[in-house]
């Protein structure tokens, strides 16, 4: 499916969404994004700070949406720059340093994908320079910083969105709504993992820059997995539970990559919310069969969101005919028994779910999010929700490191609850 | 090559019977339904199946031909 299918379908998901009381007031005024023509008149100039792999990414999504132009690119890292210059067509102005592009006057906001413990100052830079800011998860490095972020918009009053691009997914949006209806009851548990079987580094031309290139794999620059996968599912589990952490323990360490680097390859934690429900994470880098997922489970059913997938505690019976001939197959085929059964397994339910959202969905919710951040400038409309989403996502992945080193329980502090 | 000839008669009996391995079918859909205490719209929804095992019921019904067929052979060519 191509980004203009996921865009029209995304639209006419939120237009119902909005006419609800659940998530409408979350999102741009979909009335106004869906005017391309409007958009175009109203083009929305960016810089983006950060022209990496992920940099890249998100320009690739934003040269797919009319009514946005990039007009500054800024890396530190000369083929990172030149690469992010190229795909504008050469058209941006090219910085080495993020507070020469902030004295720019033609440009309405600023993207951030640089590594996690740049993303607190150059924020806070951006904001209080008067731009409205787009900054990659995980929110900061330490909560500390995630505090002074948000009170820095709160300063402000510029837009300050954080990067949890499922907040834009048709797919996510529709079991966030389904299970606001209390299709699966009370969530009494959340479970969500996210393998990958790679080193996770990045190749390093030059010596010297092994730090700064493989920086997710460094304590000074990163927090691991917990900030750069976890803070997305954790984020889900928050949203989906109206709620944040309340304590959290598990445990990690490096078994596997002992490559020099410092952050865990593999974290196990148990998140508990004030209701008692729990949300348990695990997360590693090697064994990737089980990829990544959301489970989502109640008393009255369970949803996968990745696969986009729900099933029912008590699924309705299949047609009395099915039933039937399989009953009859059964006694003819089955071997007999040779006394009545005492213990039944309580194996896995085989059951096949329903489909939650039935298109396959090209765009993961980046584009659409991208588009969304243009649409928020036009409109001068930040979305507090979605900034404290981010935020208590945040602080809970890097409490949940807290909790590894520690080896104890981690209570969330009071002074960082908004 | 010898012409094949399917008479008026053959294909009604055939009818005949696809006609009441059909009904056949529907009965054991009420019983299905009866049985399982589940709802009558199946006996439109689940008309596929119906159709399914009428089919099934057919080509079982060509078999146990074909088997007493085989079985009857060698009697007709000794009372020839």
């Amino acid at each position: 499916m191509t980004y203009k299918q996921s865009r029209r379908i995304f639209l006419q998901k939120t237009a119902l969404l909005t006419g609800g009381l659940f998530l409408g007031s979350h999102f741009p005024d979909i009335r106004t994004l869906a005017n391309d023509q409007e958009n175009m008149a109203n083009t929305v100039r960016l810089g983006i700070i950060g022209s990496g792999s992920r940099g890249q990414y998100l320009m690739t999504h934003i040269n797919l949406i009319p009514g946005i132009e990039i007009v500054a690119v800024c890396d530190n890292y000369q083929p990172n720059l030149d690469k992010g210059v190229e795909m504008t067509g050469g058209k941006a102005e090219a910085f080495n340093d993020y507070r020469k592009l902030l004295e720019k006057k033609n440009i309405d906001g600023v993207i951030i994908a640089t590594p996690l413990h740049l993303h607190a100052v150059i924020s806070i830079d951006s904001l209080k320079a008067g731009f409205h800011v787009f900054c990659e998860k995980a929110m900061a490095k330490t909560p500390a910083e995630c505090l002074a972020m948000y009170n820095a918009q709160l300063e402000t009053g510029k837009i300050l969105l954080i990067g949890h691009q499922r907040m834009f997914n048709p797919r996510y949006l529709k079991a966030f709504e389904m299970i606001n209806r209390g299709q699966l009851g009370d969530i009494t548990q959340i479970r969500a993992y996210w393998h990958r079987n790679n080193d996770w580094r990045r190749e390093v031309p030059e010596t010297g820059l092994e730090r700064e290139i493989n920086w997710r794999l460094y304590w000074d620059y990163s927090e691991g997995l917990m900030t750069e996968l976890g803070s997305h599912q954790i984020q889900v589990a928050n949203f989906i539970k109206k709620d944040f952490p309340r304590r959290v323990t598990g445990t990690g360490s490096i078994n596997y990559w002992h490559d020099g680097r410092e952050v865990f390859d593999n974290v196990n934690m148990v998140y508990e919310y004030s209701d008692g429900s729990s949300l348990i994470y695990d997360s590693m880098i090697s064994n990737a069969h089980y990829g990544y997922e959301e489970q989502i489970m109640g008393p009255k059913g369970t949803m996968e969101l990745e696969a986009g997938k729900m099933y029912s505690e008590n699924p309705p019976p299949a047609p009395g005919i099915l039933q039937l001939l399989n009953n009859i197959e059964h006694e003819i085929f089955d071997p007999l028994p040779l006394g009545g059964k005492s213990w039944i397994p309580e194996t896995a339910v085989k059951e096949k779910g329903e489909y939650i959202y039935e298109v396959d969905l090209e765009d993961d919710g980046t584009a659409l999010e991208m588009e969304g951040f243009a649409q928020m400038i036009r409109e001068n409309r930040h979305s507090d929700v979605l900034l404290r989403e981010a935020y208590y996502a945040a602080i809970a992945a890097l409490l949940g490191n807290m909790a590894i080193k520690k080896g104890e329980v981690v209570t969330f502090p009071e002074e960082y609850i908004l | 090559m010898k012409d094949l000839v399917i008479k008026g008669k053959w294909i009604k009996r055939e009818l005949i019977v696809l006609t009441v391995l059909f009904l056949s079918a529907v009965i054991i859909n009420v019983i299905g339904i009866v049985k399982h205490d589940t709802r009558w719209i199946e006996m439109l929804s689940q008309l596929h199946v119906v159709f399914i095992l009428t089919l099934l019921l057919y080509a079982l019904l060509w078999l146990v031909r074909l088997i007493i067929f085989v079985v009857i052979l060698p009697f007709r060519k000794k009372n020839k």
